[in-house]
């Protein structure tokens, strides 16, 4: 064994060596002493990685995250109060026009967070307006196949757990889509009673309470799912209870 | 070995208290050093032990659970990153333990070994935190990194030679 494959093999793993190895340091004194400093090295990086204060009150802070996320109260994060508040204020400066009204809450209403994003989900329906469009008119009665759906669904790392219910329900159309940034979201469209119904399914932080959305055109509501939210929009005078019972149920989330 | 089953009891909320009592440390340490933030990494320990909670039912393998979580987390630092990059402050040195009573011989400088693992590139860096810190086998963390074996030893290698070539310890030529 030459010295430069003693060397690579006992850098990437100085602390489980082959016996091969050993053998080799054994008859010859410079491998030897390569190994050795290697592990003189490791000693030290291993004290040097490992040498890190850890907070003390974190576990108990993790200890208690469960009964926090359970009680639905919201989890002190400070990623939640800075990255996302900044961007969803932001967001809702822009937007003044979307009607937000509070179904169910704990505190009072949505927060500035919910707002704004319920203000990029009706946004959003008007990207896809044309598709939202020509479902309602009933000029687009295509079927989007199952497989296609369920890749759509799995690049937001979500799927339904039963797809037996969609047969039921033609799915017009299905789209990743980026609502918000870097969220990748599942967008499905399926055939209502009175044009497009639109499905989201987001993997981002859940909303603290389900909570409806609307605009003239559009009413919504936004449904907390563990990981996520189950958004469903459609044309006024939709009944989206009943969509809201036959997806809540069915959707789960990948990780 | 990292597949020593960490989860132990019957119900999810013992099964997660064992998850964390084995873990956590581990899984902070991990952290610092990938976000090289005390806050940050706090932070993103706390996002990655939330979402375990919910998901914990998708754990297939008690054995797997070291490498799911590290995997989550990894998950979350890279959304933290795609969504936010926070303007850190060199705090080279700022979670290092004060209790060096125990510490061995200076056969280094700790600061100079501490800033060059955070110069250290993270295709580097990571693979051997994962090792280091993790405990984990280089197929583990080809697994983890969607990596093959291979480049992963590679990775590892390098990342000691650059280590010690920063600290010039060692002629290395990493192109050989």
């Amino acid at each position: 064994m030459d010295e430069l494959e003693f060397r690579t093999r006992v850098y990437a793993n100085p602390t489980d060596v082959d016996k091969d190895l050993l053998e080799a340091a054994q008859a010859e004194p410079r491998l030897q002493t390569i190994l050795d400093d290697a592990r003189a090295f490791e000693a030290d990086l291993q004290h040097q990685l490992q040498n890190i204060e850890i907070p003390a009150a974190l576990a108990n802070t993790l200890l208690d995250l469960p009964e926090r996320a359970e009680s639905s109260a919201p989890v002190a994060s400070k990623l939640a109060s800075t990255s996302f508040f900044q961007y969803y204020a932001m967001a809702a400066s822009l937007v003044l026009a979307v009607g937000i009204a509070a179904v169910l809450t704990l505190n009072g209403g949505p927060s500035a967070t919910e707002t704004a994003f319920g203000a990029d989900l009706i946004m959003h329906m008007y990207h896809e307006i044309n598709e939202i469009d020509a479902i309602t008119a009933g000029t687009d009665t295509s079927t989007i196949a199952m497989p296609a759906v369920a890749q759509v669904m799995a690049e937001a790392e979500t799927q339904f757990n039963d797809e037996e219910f969609l047969r039921a329900m033609p799915v017009r159309f299905a789209k990743p889509c980026v609502i918000i940034p870097t969220y990748q979201s599942a967008h499905l469209m399926v055939q209502g009673s009175h044009g497009a119904v639109n499905v989201i399914v987001i993997n981002n932080s859940p909303v603290n309470s389900e909570y409806s959305i609307q605009d003239d055109r559009f009413d919504g509501v936004v449904v907390p799912m563990n990981e996520g939210n189950l958004i469903l929009i459609g044309e006024k005078d939709e009944n989206l209870d009943e969509y809201k019972a036959l997806f809540e149920d069915r959707v789960e989330w990948t990780i | 070995m990292s597949d020593t089953p960490v989860i132990h009891g019957n119900t999810k909320q013992q099964r997660y208290e064992s998850l964390v009592a084995a873990l956590y440390q581990d899984v902070f340490r991990y952290t610092y050093w990938l976000c090289k933030s005390k806050p940050l990494a706090e932070d993103l320990v706390q996002e990655t032990f939330l979402r375990a909670w919910r998901s914990l039912e998708s754990l297939q393998s008690d054995k797997a659970a070291k490498a799911w979580l590290f995997t989550i987390l990894r998950r979350e630092n890279a959304r933290l990153y795609e969504r936010y990059r926070p303007e850190l402050v060199d705090i080279e040195g700022q979670a290092i333990a004060e209790n060096d009573e125990n510490e061995p011989d200076n056969r280094m400088d700790r600061e100079l070994l501490h800033n060059a693992i955070n110069r250290l590139e993270s295709e580097y860096r990571e693979p051997l935190l994962l090792q280091v810190i993790g405990g984990f086998s280089g197929k583990e963390i080809a697994e983890i990194l969607d990596l093959n074996n291979n480049t992963v030893m590679t990775r590892l290698f390098r990342a000691r030679s650059k280590l010690k070539q920063e600290l010039k310890l060692d002629g290395t030529d990493l192109d050989e």
